[in-house]
């Protein structure tokens, strides 16, 4: 009895997933003071966006470690979007130059690696730019949907 | 003496003279600077047998002179052996333990104004137990008989108790999957400008073919070494001839564009499947951290990034130690292939790590350890 249940869930993770009605998830890391501030806007503003980010809030983009990044595809992310404020807009001064020269390294190492540019993307988004925001994560899911789910999904994650 | 002058040079002692690989100029460098106080320690390797040795630190001048002769199948790294020992030390050292050493001074682990580097000229190394295997199956000679080798004219030759030499191409040995270890093959450093003086073999001529050093002078240290080897009577000196000088500079360029031409060859372009070649390799990973101990640009310690936040647990697709390694290493990766040394489940893990360092390092146009430049996320500015 025990054996059959278990089997219909295994056959059942196991099998390819659907990709008719799957939404991607994808985690965005935004900055405390310019793109969390345009994702508050983007729905102040009413725009309309699909359900698929994940928002996770960093003082700054300086912050997030490409350490961060990878765990974040290790654990089921479909794509992962790094945002910051505006090249010299930065709170902390060049917080987000040291982004951009730690994002080439990452680019690199995760092109490398075999994870589509379609899944990691930059991008400086400012408090105003709330509809810059929704645009953005839009155009992402609709690229993430062409692609599928990420090869790095482990295995029974949606 | 001073930067950029060029010697040819020998020991003054017979003893040294002889068992030494070409005038056993190094030994004898090393032994003056300890005798005269110039450092407290000096690092050697200790012969065990012919394939074997283990590094020592020593202040002992008769341990220093004993160890003269040259080892080619022993690929040892100096630099995590000095690092965070604070020790007035010389130390002879291939192109990657230099590159190692100043990847180890720019992390503070290193004081390179206490550390005399001389700079060997490499061709390469070879495996310890790659090279007992190839000496039965290429050379069909035990072992055990073999009394010293010998690299010449690209022949690699090895020389038996009873008195015969064995040479077979380097080439050819290559081919059939033996010779010098895959991470020298694609090497491109040959003569460790980067090291406070680089002594070497080439460029030797006429007569004193075998029996002399060819030095380089690269730094203000490297001349206060090699002048106070003068000094002391342990060392004698001449100028090199111009056609010595020219021969130098040919084999350099000629073992470089061989290195370049092997770095075309492993690192063939993959389109597809990347993800999975990675995944594939990574399997057999038993999370044993050895790569991290000898890596001589690693100097974490045992709390690290890639280890803390590794879980074996987690299940994960692909282990969490190794992209956070395959991250660090793709700025700061040698190339020295400690790493696949060690491994004990033959992970080719200097081959994976290389695949980041080399598309990284060109792009951002930085090379690890051949200057003091730390790498580009230290140089960030605010850009008005």
């Amino acid at each position: 009895m025990n054996d059959s249940i278990s089997d219909g869930i295994s056959a059942e993770a196991a099998a390819a997933p659907k990709t008719d009605g799957w939404e991607p998830k994808i985690v965005a890391f935004c900055c405390n003071w310019c793109s969390y501030g345009g994702a508050d806007s983007a729905g102040m503003g009413r725009f309309q966006q699909p359900a698929s980010a994940r928002i996770i809030r960093v003082m700054c983009s300086g912050r997030i470690d490409p350490l961060h990044v990878f765990n974040a595809f290790l654990e089921g992310a479909d794509a992962v979007l790094v945002t910051g404020c505006h090249i010299g807009d930065c709170h902390y001064v060049n917080g987000n130059d040291k982004t951009k020269i730690k994002y080439k390294y990452l680019e690199n190492v995760a092109h490398e690696l075999g994870i589509e540019k379609e899944r990691l993307q930059l991008n400086w988004i400012s408090a105003s730019e709330g509809e810059k925001f929704a645009n953005f994560i839009r155009d992402v899911t609709e690229q993430i949907k062409k692609l599928g789910p990420s090869p790095l999904k482990p295995a029974g994650v949606v | 003496m001073q930067k950029g002058e060029m010697y040819v040079g020998w020991s003054t002692k017979e003893d040294v003279r002889k068992r030494g690989g070409s005038g056993g100029l190094v030994t004898s460098m090393l032994a003056a600077a300890l005798e005269k106080k110039m450092v407290d320690a000096v690092v050697v390797l200790k012969k065990i047998n012919e394939f074997e040795a283990v590094p020592v630190i020593t202040s002992d001048v008769n341990e220093v002179l004993n160890s003269a002769g040259s080892l080619h199948s022993v690929p040892s790294n100096f630099a995590k052996l000095i690092a965070n020992k604070n020790l007035k030390v010389a130390l002879p050292a291939k192109g990657c333990d230099v590159r190692g050493i100043i990847e180890q001074s720019k992390r503070n682990a290193i004081n390179l104004d206490n550390t005399f580097v001389v700079g060997l000229n490499c061709g390469g190394s070879m495996h310890p137990v790659v090279t007992r295997e190839m000496l039965e199956v290429m050379y069909k000679i035990k072992p055990e008989d073999v009394h010293g080798e010998e690299i010449e004219k690209g022949k690699l030759i090895f020389e038996t108790k009873d008195g015969k030499e064995h040479a077979i191409t380097i080439d050819e040995l290559e081919e059939k999957g033996y010779g010098r270890r895959e991470s020298c093959r694609y090497c491109t450093i040959k003569i460790p400008n980067n090291a406070d003086i680089a002594c070497g073999n080439w460029g030797v001529t006429g007569d004193l073919v075998g029996k002399a050093t060819f030095v380089e002078i690269n730094s203000e240290k490297g001349a206060r070494l090699l002048q106070n080897a003068i000094d002391a009577g342990y060392v004698q000196v001449q100028k090199p001839d111009e056609k010595g000088v020219a021969i130098r500079a040919k084999i350099k360029g000629t073992m470089e564009g061989l290195g370049k031409k092997w770095k075309d060859k492993v690192f063939v372009p993959m389109d597809n499947g990347r993800l999975e070649y990675f995944r594939k390799e990574l399997e057999h990973c038993i999370d044993c951290g050895a790569c991290k101990a000898v890596c001589p640009t690693c100097s974490c310690g045992d709390i690290s990034k890639c280890t803390e936040f590794h879980y074996r647990g987690d299940a994960y697709k692909m282990s969490m130690y190794h992209l956070v390694r395959f991250l660090h290493l793709a700025d700061s990766c040698i190339g020295c292939g400690q790493c696949s040394d060690v491994c004990p489940v033959d992970i080719p893990l200097t081959r994976l790590y290389r695949r980041f360092a080399n598309t990284v390092q060109e792009q951002l146009k930085y090379e690890p350890g051949m200057d003091q430049r730390k790498p580009p996320y230290f140089e960030a500015k605010l850009e008005v």
